[in-house]
């Protein structure tokens, strides 16, 4: 006790907790992220031949038309990207926190779901839908005698990145709406606003913590996605450019490893400029520990235009997912509008072949996303509540996980603790934990962005009325922040466990043994064949509602929360 | 807003039967009021008792489910808030942080899509009035809690409201400020002479500064007056109870008009005028100064009673006297050097029928 | 009969005691899919009783990627994928042990192509053809002819309906733009193949990504390996496949990693896949690739190809192994820099060229022919000769070879550089014999 007095009065900024608190996190991100991420990409910082430290590699990328074009590319389609998600996203987040919407939780939702794509079957679901000669393309080729070229060019990548992330934004912006102060809005009203002017004027800056939250992700994520350019056949952008030279075999090219550390230095500096653009701003509005904005009802017909607007966004985002579950029902879908017949003979096979691999992506998933909230919550304390130095750190490291490919990851861990060997011989790497530590580092940044945005809007007063009632620091935390914050908490396990449940390229470099496979694995295997298609699609299918179903859980528990605070 | 600009006549607010339900709570009961104009006008009430909700229905925020409420004689119950052009000042401010103090008080000119200088003038009018013109370009969270509030009210006078809500007011502010805080409001009232309503608690609050007061207590209105009436003639017990320091004693009456008297214990009665109004289960009202220690004087009745305790209140002194079973609290005006009654001795209490009070819930 | 019996009687004791001794977990790492794993691990089991086959499904790349950084603590026993290359990068490192397989009745070589690898590290266990394969119903939605050479797919009717997948990529792509150029040679074969590139709808990423694009019917025609095209007939998509009457042959292999945990599952799993019993399982439906024990055939579907008797497979070039290998990251690159990563502007040119062609057939104009010669020429020029690809100074920027010299990144700005260049003057010469010839 007396020591504790005295850290406190010797440091007044900082407790020896929380001080011990970043330490642990600070080793914990060195040792899973940055170390094994090191190990791989120094080559981008040594020289040919000698190995010596050189920049020179950085020199090439910078002289080289092919990557000067990729990254201005890559900048163009995140910024785009951008635009096109938050109109997507906002007019969702709005509609259901902002009216009483019947059906506000299932929309939440479903707008969730497009970011769980699985991988593989994702991609040709999509290309049946919207490609060349996909369903949409071939209708109007019928009707009218033209094409969309939805999936082509840098256009099409904006076109499926947007539908694929928009729910990050959907997701942290909600939560922001949420926690805005009712006062804020009526009074608003009060003073003659309404309608646009009044989300445009108050209830979207009010938001920006959530917005800026989710648009940097976004645009991180875009930058360095590279399944979706992959995909389209887009090449010119800088993602799939380190990936295939990171995995082309047998050429010890530099150059990978190179664009790897460019992608990280641009996230991080997306991080550290979006923070900045929220310095200096105080969006505590959450002053009663409650609130929220009140919800007003709609006229019949204003009702009635708002669920045209939601179901037309919905029935976008989710296409690929329709074309998914027609795809795994189908016989065969080749070059029609439709599949020639119906089955459910996929469903029988996963069903008999696949139930292990459920099993496991479920523990590995919510292990990840309980570490993932966890953490989150922890930097974005440090961050937020704190004086230490060097706190900032602990954010952008985590955050550059984004931007470090999955399979520079495996890589990394393969080459980190595969030496060391467990008593029995057997290499730690080995150990399905591995697998859920390389899937928490890697969504790790999507729960720390819901985790900050949550922390940023609670008033720090409420805190210190803990602390003047005798909590400590760390009782404060558990008792006041983390209930207040549990909105936010969800939205980024929600989002950590749905996206590591189909989290496909570090896990492939990590499966050891089929027993310990998880479902993006399952789905890998199936892929590889002509007749794999329909079971693969069966079992995206299946991930995709398992994760429905967890995030329906989710959202109803915020919203049952919200209503028995909201009301008085 | 200043001198040589005419400001529209002050308008009358009128609420009539208005009753409003969160789903099997009645939280306002049958309400009617006529507020007029330029008038101050207080809700007072206990936490939970409506007056906030009630404000809200004016503001256009809470919906009635019966019931009208008309502004200068208009219905406004199809407007929505946007359109009411009632000012509200909300108790937690809520000053948009996004925005700086300048454009706080704007705003609502903005959205009346006002020509920008005639926005600047009143900006720099409405922030002069409330003396806070050198502090427009901060942020809310740069300002202390009595800025906050006067930022607060300076966005919505900036508007020139018809009525001007005030949601407790002064209840973010500490006690030393609230006397100037209201003062300064009174004033700011006066001079725009603006019918306005606030809400509040704290009946010095109420009693001070408003015209006149509506008690509300579980949904209802108990009574309205200037402070004095509701002080002098509370109209039941609650209102007695609830503005100022009253002696409410259980008893019975006995007897039947003209010689009808009030039985505090068995054996210790008062008389009860034959003008006065003294319903079947009625409770005895009387203020602490109405009675005094000692014999009776002419025209008043003696109440024997023992010394339980004394509080020195300054200008008076206040004896807890056991009378009967009931504990009666008597003011007596300080006089240096007059000797004071000792605790436990016994003593009577004088005590003037005219002055008392027979109320029921 | 009773001899018959007792044969079979023999053999299965002298199995039986092989298995005993070889009991245990045999651990593959395999790029191949489920279909192909699944039928050998069951009849492997069945034949060793008491052996596991443990397969974890990797993509070549992540296989060879997984055993080099797992190799101080290896666990795993096989190696076991399509691309000798990958095989050629394990051999390079030191990771693959060398066997000698004692089976019978296993020629040399397929068509041209040397069914082991002559150092003995890996084996070939299996044989594919390179073939064209079509979707039937794009086919005839846009009126495309079915295509049977591949020099027939340079033809304008086929402009923008090819895919292909990456020979950096895929190892069995690199082998077919090989046999081009060794067959060619250097500037004429990266002729053809560049005329061909020119009508690409779509170079993938992923070999598989072909025929999937071609079930979908997203792109008409692909370059693939026959096994891809006949499981997908198999699974019933509208798809057709022919061999061109020149086709290549490659290999599928195995080989069993240096320090395996179980050396002697290892070899029993290669044995077994050798063996007539494991070579048959080749011919499962789901499968459907060719057994390289020309025996087995025997027992194949009548319309099965046999590329030990069908002469398409016989009139391949010899095939040199070693000036392949000397040179797989520069051809790789080069396709990459002057192919892949420049497939708008060469599209573009050979669109106009298409165009120019299509007019002079109607009205013959010498000058526009001219400039259009000019313009495939242009497009056909190489950066560097077959000396310069195999040289040392060239090669050694892309083995990170110890001594100073061009970085990759350098090479690569230059190549690029070079075909953007030639593309854009082409491109105007192309535009200008348009003019003329209309």
């Amino acid at each position: 006790m007396t020591l504790a007095l005295g850290a406190r009065r010797g440091a007044p900024a900082t407790t020896r907790g929380q001080r011990a608190l970043a330490v642990a996190i600070g080793l914990f991100l060195f040792a899973f992220l940055v170390l094994p991420t090191a190990t791989v990409v120094f080559v981008a910082f040594t020289e040919k031949g000698t190995g010596q430290f050189t920049l020179v590699n950085f020199v090439d990328f910078f002289r080289t038309d092919l990557f000067v074009r990729s990254f201005w590319n890559s900048v163009y389609v995140s910024v785009m990207s951008v635009v096109w998600a938050s109109a997507l996203a906002l007019p969702l987040a709005i509609l259901t926190t902002r009216f009483a919407f019947r059906g506000a939780v299932l929309i939440q939702t479903l707008g969730f779901v497009p970011l769980v794509m699985p991988p593989f079957v994702g991609a040709v679901a999509m290309q049946l839908l919207f490609g060349r000669n996909g369903s949409v393309n071939l209708l109007l080729d019928d009707a009218f005698g033209f094409k969309i070229p939805f999936m082509e060019g840098l256009n099409g990548v904006i076109f499926v990145q947007s539908l694929h992330y928009f729910p990050f934004i959907l997701v942290n912006l909600s939560a922001s709406l949420r926690n805005i102060d009712r006062a804020m809005e009526e009074a608003a009203q009060n003073l003659g606003s309404s309608g646009f002017r009044l989300i445009r004027r108050i209830v979207v800056p009010l938001a920006m913590p959530g917005f800026v939250a989710g648009a940097s992700l976004v645009f991180v994520k875009v930058f360095d996605d590279l399944a979706t350019p992959l995909l389209l056949n887009v090449k010119e952008m800088l993602a799939p450019q380190a990936y295939l030279r990171v995995s082309s075999i047998g050429i010890a090219d530099p150059m990978g490893y190179v664009i790897s550390v460019v992608l990280i230095v641009v996230s991080v500096a997306a991080m550290w400029i979006s923070a900045l653009a929220l310095k200096d701003r105080d969006y505590a509005t959450v002053q009663r520990g409650g609130g929220g904005l009140a919800r007003r009802s709609l006229t019949g017909w204003e009702s009635a235009l708002g669920y045209a607007v939601v179901i037309g966004i919905l029935l976008l985002v989710l296409s690929p997912h329709i074309a998914l579950f027609l795809l795994s029902i189908a016989t065969i879908w080749s070059f029609s509008p439709l599949p020639d017949a119906y089955t459910l003979a996929h469903y029988n096979r996963v069903f008999a072949e696949s139930s292990l691999y459920i099993k496991n992506t479920l523990v590995y998933a919510s292990i990840a996303g309980l570490i993932d909230v966890v953490i989150g919550t922890a930097i974005a304390y440090l961050v937020l509540r704190t004086k230490l130095v060097g706190r900032q750190w602990l954010d952008w490291a985590a955050m550059a996980a984004l931007a470090v490919p999955g399979v520079v990851l495996g890589i990394g861990y393969l080459r980190t603790f595969y030496g060391i060997s467990l008593p029995d011989g057997t290499p730690l790497a080995a150990l399905w934990i591995t697998i859920v530590l390389a899937l928490a580092i890697r969504r790790l940044p999507y729960a720390l962005r819901a985790c900050t945005a949550a922390l940023q809007q609670i008033s720090i007063a409420l805190e210190e009325a803990a602390e003047n009632l005798g909590a400590t620091k760390a009782r404060t935390v558990r008792r006041v922040v983390v209930p207040l914050m549990t909105g936010g908490l969800l939205a980024g396990f929600v989002t950590s466990f749905s996206t590591a449940a189909v989290e496909l390229s570090a896990t492939l470099m990590l499966v050891q043994s089929n027993s310990d496979a998880p479902l993006a694995y399952g789905l890998y295997v199936f892929m590889q064949s002509s007749n794999g298609r329909g079971p693969g699609a069966a079992l995206g299918i299946i991930a995709v509602l398992l994760v429905t179903v967890c995030t329906l859980v989710s959202h109803w528990i915020v919203e049952r929360r919200h209503e028995g605070a909201g009301n008085r | 807003m200043t001198g040589e600009r005419s400001r529209p006549p002050a308008v009358a607010v009128e609420i009539r039967g208005v009753n409003l339900s969160y789903g099997i709570t009645r939280v306002l009961k049958d309400v009617h009021l006529d507020i007029r104009p330029g008038e101050l006008f207080a809700f007072l009430g206990p936490s939970g008792c409506g007056k906030t909700t009630l404000l809200r229905l004016i503001a256009g925020f809470n919906v009635a489910d019966s019931g009208e409420v008309l502004i200068d004689g208009r219905d406004i119950a199809s407007l929505p808030p946007w359109k009411r052009d009632v000012g509200m000042v909300f108790q937690s401010y809520a000053l948009w942080p996004h925005l700086t103090v300048r454009r706080n008080v704007a705003f609502g000119l903005e959205e009346r899509r006002l020509p920008r200088a005639e926005i600047d003038r009143r900006v720099a009018a409405a922030l002069d009035l409330v003396g806070l013109g050198h502090l427009a370009e901060r942020r809310p969270s740069q300002l202390s809690g009595g800025q906050q509030q006067r930022v607060a009210v300076a966005r919505t006078i900036a508007i020139e409201p018809k009525v001007l809500l005030l949601d407790e007011p002064l209840s973010n502010l500490d006690a030393k400020m609230r006397a100037d805080v209201r003062r300064e409001l009174r004033e700011l009232q006066q001079r725009l002479g603006i019918t306005s309503i606030f809400v509040t608690h704290d009946q010095e609050e109420a009693n001070t500064i408003s015209d006149r007061i509506a008690v509300i207590n579980d949904g209802s209105v108990q009574q309205v007056g200037t402070p004095m009436e509701l002080y002098q003639r509370p109209a039941n017990l609650f209102v007695a109870g609830f503005l100022g320091t009253a002696n409410i004693i259980d008893g019975r009456i006995v007897g039947s008009s003209p010689d009808r008297a009030f039985e505090i214990a068995p054996g210790i009665r008062l008389p009860i005028p034959a003008e006065a109004e003294a319903p079947p289960g009625a409770k005895l009202v009387f203020r602490p100064q109405a009675a005094r220690i000692g014999a009776a004087r002419p025209g008043q009745s003696s109440l024997p009673g023992t010394v339980l305790d004394r509080e020195f209140l300054g200008p008076t002194v206040r004896y807890g006297v056991r009378v009967g079973d009931a504990r009666l609290a008597v003011d007596v005006p300080f006089h240096a050097g007059e000797p004071l009654a000792e605790i436990g001795a016994e003593t009577t209490v004088g005590l003037s029928p005219g002055t008392a009070l027979w109320l029921t819930d | 009969m009773i001899k018959i019996f007792a044969a079979a009687l023999a053999l299965s004791l002298a199995i039986s005691s092989v298995a005993t001794a070889q009991t245990g977990k045999v651990t593959v790492v395999t790029s191949f899919a489920k279909d192909v794993t699944d039928p050998f691990k069951k009849a492997f089991e069945k034949a060793y009783p008491g052996a596991t086959l443990e397969v974890q499904n990797r993509n070549t790349n992540a296989a060879v990627k997984f055993i080099e950084e797992t190799k101080a603590n290896n666990q795993i026993d096989l190696m076991w994928a399509s691309a000798p290359d990958a095989f050629e990068v394990l051999k390079g490192k030191s990771l693959l042990q060398k066997y000698q397989p004692k089976a019978v009745g296993i020629p040399d070589k397929v068509g041209s192509y040397p069914i082991n690898d002559p150092g003995g590290t890996y084996l070939g266990f299996a044989a594919s053809g390179y073939g064209i394969m079509w979707n039937d119903r794009y086919m005839k939605a846009n009126k495309i002819p079915e295509p049977a050479e591949w020099q027939d797919l340079a033809k304008a009717v086929y402009f923008d309906h090819v895919a292909i997948a990456s020979p950096a990529r895929s190892g069995t792509t690199h082998l077919t733009v090989e046999t081009i150029l060794q067959g060619e040679g250097w500037e004429k074969g990266w002729r053809t193949i560049k005329e061909l590139a020119g009508n690409f709808r779509q170079i993938t990423d992923r070999s598989f990504d072909v025929p999937e694009q071609v079930n979908s019917g997203q792109v008409g025609i692909g370059i693939v390996i026959d096994f891809f095209a006949f499981s997908a007939k198999a699974s019933g998509f509208p798809v057709k496949f022919a061999y061109p009457s020149v086709t290549t042959v490659v290999p599928a292999n195995i080989g069993i990693v240096a320090n395996a945990p179980n050396k002697a599952g290892a070899e029993a799993f290669v044995e077994f896949l050798l063996s007539p019993v494991g070579q048959e399982v080749l011919l499962d439906p789901g499968i459907r690739r060719l057994p390289i024990n020309p025996a087995v055939y025997a027992k194949a579907p009548a319309d099965y190809p046999n590329p030990f008797k069908d002469p398409r497979f016989q009139k391949m070039i010899t095939f040199s192994a070693e000036t392949s290998e000397s040179r797989t990251a520069v051809v790789d690159t080069l396709f990459d820099q002057l192919i892949s990563f420049q497939l708008a502007a060469l599209k573009d040119v050979t669109k106009t060229l298409h165009e120019v062609d299509a007019a002079l057939a109607k009205k013959d104009n010498a000058q526009a022919r001219t400039l259009a010669k000019e313009a495939r020429d242009l497009v056909a020029a190489m950066p560097l000769t077959a000396q310069q690809a195999s040289s040392k100074e060239i090669t050694g920027a892309f083995t990170g070879a110890k001594e100073k010299g061009a970085r990759q990144a350098e090479l690569e700005q230059q190549w690029a550089a070079f075909a953007k260049e030639r593309y854009t003057q082409a491109k105007t010469k192309a535009s200008d014999a348009l003019k003329l010839a209309r």
